[in-house]
């Protein structure tokens, strides 16, 4: 029974051409554009000019440290001697081509060795968060670093950097878990809601209400559905994520798990929805009211911390919070914001309240 | 009271939305293997009260009792035994004919079922059988959705407006299905609005307006208890049916749509001082027609109104 409810209910779902169409349009628009859009920054290096207008061996040092391969990784570094060099970089910069650059003015050997302070022109596009910060930031160490070999004095203080990581993770790797609990979320609210309610104007659910078929069976082969065009897209973003964007998972049976539990919490919020909804249009706009605060207030755009704190008990106890947290901590290892037992107490209890809630209220018409 | 032969006992029940009275005490029992009829027009409460019967709507008061056991307290187990055709049927569109069916068939694992083919050979659709249902046309849909209410052998088959927006063609079609699941030995519980299909099909009929069974007979004998007459159609310009009351032989009469009807246990005379009316001027008949009385006539004289209002 509930083998061909479900069996009928695929082969409706995938003859639906325009259906069928966006389950797969929709995952792969998702993570392409998400992968275009993080893999370019962060990840990469920036490119930065540096203009030595000095003719002595401070000025040479300064170039010599910033060609180290070290800073390769960071900076990829073109050089230029002449006051023309440094117009043409600033041409380039306001143009975008090149993120920086670094003028060493001339006597500044000179001044070093009379004990007088040099500045050295930083010049940056100050409203490109936040690479910009990273830049100044890595200029700032390679000065002090070159400063120190003048004044011989050894630094009392050194931080030595050690990345929690054992992979080196890009921008993209930060947000795929929450882009991914995002569309979990959304998977199981539209793709439950909408189409129950719409099961239920059509009346299908009351002609099937009129048979022996217990109300179980049908939810059962729903939920079944749901699960299946969930996981399969899901699969497709973490696919496309891993082959075209590397994309890192630390734990991939882990994040599996995490990845069911959060769609079946969905799903049951869906069908709750879908309980307290009459109309097509009701849903929309109920699944659409709880859409909205999930997404700005789950930490999925921007960190937990900088919500103001009157808004702290939304963020409590909205589960896209907990669901998020559990993938990042899954998938990248990350610091948690709540431990992981906490986030999968809080993702079992809204699928079971939610499930008891819409098998309570579910109506057949 | 009910007896062994009643496959449906109904007995004053009510069912009140806010202050509208859908269903205000009706009561009727349906024997063992007949076909029975509700007629009435739209709104008049039969949809809500065969709902009622099948179990999908739970009366405010008064008992059902479907082939002996409790409505709805036996709603499950009576749902096994019976088959319903709903008025709007929604079916899975994109569904073929055939899977529709075997669907249906895993719904009844403890009941014995009508095999797909004979369920499609029933109902004639052997040529669409691996058409997808959205692609049938509404007469065909319609016997679909009435294939599906045999799914499962039911001794009790309910049929809510089966051939409403079918052509004539389309409607004989379903009432020949109809006619064969009373051979069978189906007992049929049917609304319908369509005063020919009810003469035409149903051994017993109960009238129904405003929530209230009106009358309750065979056909036959309704049209008897009510005309021993014939009645006289015409069109005429006059509105006022008080103009034609008093005319000899008259003993009831309707204007409609400015078609006027007249119920007459003396012919010649209504026809001589129709025919006098019209020589002198003051009248103007077109489309003259005698016949004799049909359950129309019933229904209009005990509701006032037509049926298909």
């Amino acid at each position: 029974m509930v083998i061909s409810l479900y069996i009928a209910a695929l082969k409706e779902y995938l003859r639906d051409r325009t259906t069928l169409f966006w389950t797969l349009a929709f995952p792969i628009l998702f993570i392409v554009l998400f992968g275009l859009i993080f893999s370019q920054s962060g990840g990469s290096t920036y490119t930065v000019a540096v203009v030595n207008l000095d003719t002595g061996p401070t000025g040479q040092r300064i170039v010599q440290v910033f060609q180290s391969p070290d800073l390769a990784k960071v900076f990829k570094i073109k050089t230029g001697t002449t006051v023309t060099d440094e117009n043409a970089f600033q041409d380039q910069l306001k143009n975008g081509k090149i993120d920086m650059v670094i003028v060493i003015p001339p006597g500044l050997s000179q001044n070093a060795q009379s004990g007088q302070t040099t500045s050295v022109q930083l010049y940056y596009d100050a409203s490109k968060q936040p690479s910009g910060q990273i830049m100044v930031g890595t200029v700032q160490g390679v000065l002090t670093q070159i400063n120190q070999e003048m004044t011989g004095k050894a630094p009392l203080l050194q931080a030595q950097t050690q990345s929690v990581n054992t992979t080196t993770l890009g921008a993209i790797d930060f947000l795929v878990p929450g882009i991914l609990a995002m569309s979990l979320m959304q998977l199981g609210l539209f793709g439950t809601t909408l189409p129950i309610v719409s099961l239920r104007e059509r009346k299908i659910l009351r002609r099937l209400g009129a048979t022996p078929l217990p109300r179980w069976a049908l939810l059962t082969s729903q939920v079944l559905l749901r699960l299946t065009i969930t996981l399969f897209q899901t699969a497709l973003i973490l696919g496309i994520g891993y082959y075209a964007f590397g994309v890192h998972i630390a734990n991939p049976a882990q994040t599996a798990g995490i990845i069911v539990l959060g769609s079946l919490m969905f799903i049951s919020l869906g069908y709750f929805l879908a309980s307290i909804a009459k109309t097509q249009d009701a849903a929309s706009g109920i699944t659409q009211a709880v859409n909205f605060p999930m997404l700005f207030l789950s930490g999925i755009f921007f960190p937990l911390s900088d919500l103001p704190d009157f808004l702290n008990w939304i963020v409590r106890i909205i589960p896209l919070t907990y669901l998020a947290d559990a993938m990042r901590q899954m998938m990248i290892n990350s610091t948690p914001s709540f431990p992981i037992t906490t986030d999968l107490a809080v993702i079992a209890g809204w699928t079971v309240v939610c499930g008891i809630l819409a098998a309570r209220l579910f109506s057949w018409e | 009271m009910s007896d062994d032969l009643d496959a449906i006992h109904v007995e004053d029940v009510k069912k009140y939305y806010g202050a509208t009275k859908a269903v205000d005490g009706i009561s009727f029992s349906v024997r063992q293997g007949e076909i029975f009829g509700m007629l009435g027009p739209n709104g008049a409460g039969k949809s809500t009260t065969i709902e009622m019967i099948e179990g999908l709507r739970a009366p405010d008061s008064g008992s059902i009792t479907v082939l002996g056991m409790k409505q709805p307290q036996q709603k499950q187990a009576i749902k096994e035994r019976i088959g319903i055709q709903l008025q709007t049927t929604a079916l899975y569109p994109l569904l073929t004919v055939t899977e529709i069916l075997d669907l249906f068939h895993t719904f009844y694992p403890n009941h014995a079922t009508i095999p797909t083919d004979d369920l499609i050979r029933m109902v004639n659709l052997e040529e669409k059988r691996a058409t997808r249902s959205k692609n049938l046309s509404g007469g065909q849909q319609q016997r679909l959705s009435v294939a599906l209410a045999l799914v499962n052998d039911p001794e009790i088959v309910f049929l809510d407006e089966p051939t409403t927006g079918m052509d004539p063609q389309a409607r004989r079609q379903l009432w020949d299905v109809i006619r064969e699941l009373r051979g069978r030995g189906k007992t049929i519980l049917m609304t319908t609005h369509y005063m020919e299909e009810a003469q035409e099909l149903c051994d017993r009929i109960a009238i129904v307006d405003h929530g209230k069974i009106l009358e309750m007979d065979t056909p036959a004998a309704l049209i008897r208890k009510f005309f021993q007459d014939v009645a006289i159609e015409f069109e005429d310009g006059i509105t006022d049916v008080d103009a034609y009351k008093n005319l000899p032989g008259v003993i009831n009469a309707s204007i409609i749509d400015g078609k006027v009807t007249l119920h007459s246990n003396d012919v010649p005379q209504t026809m001589g001082a129709l025919l006098s009316r019209e020589r002198s001027g003051t009248a103007n008949f077109r489309d003259l027609n005698v016949r004799n009385a049909t359950l129309e006539d019933v229904f209009l004289k005990l509701t006032g109104r037509a049926l298909r209002d």
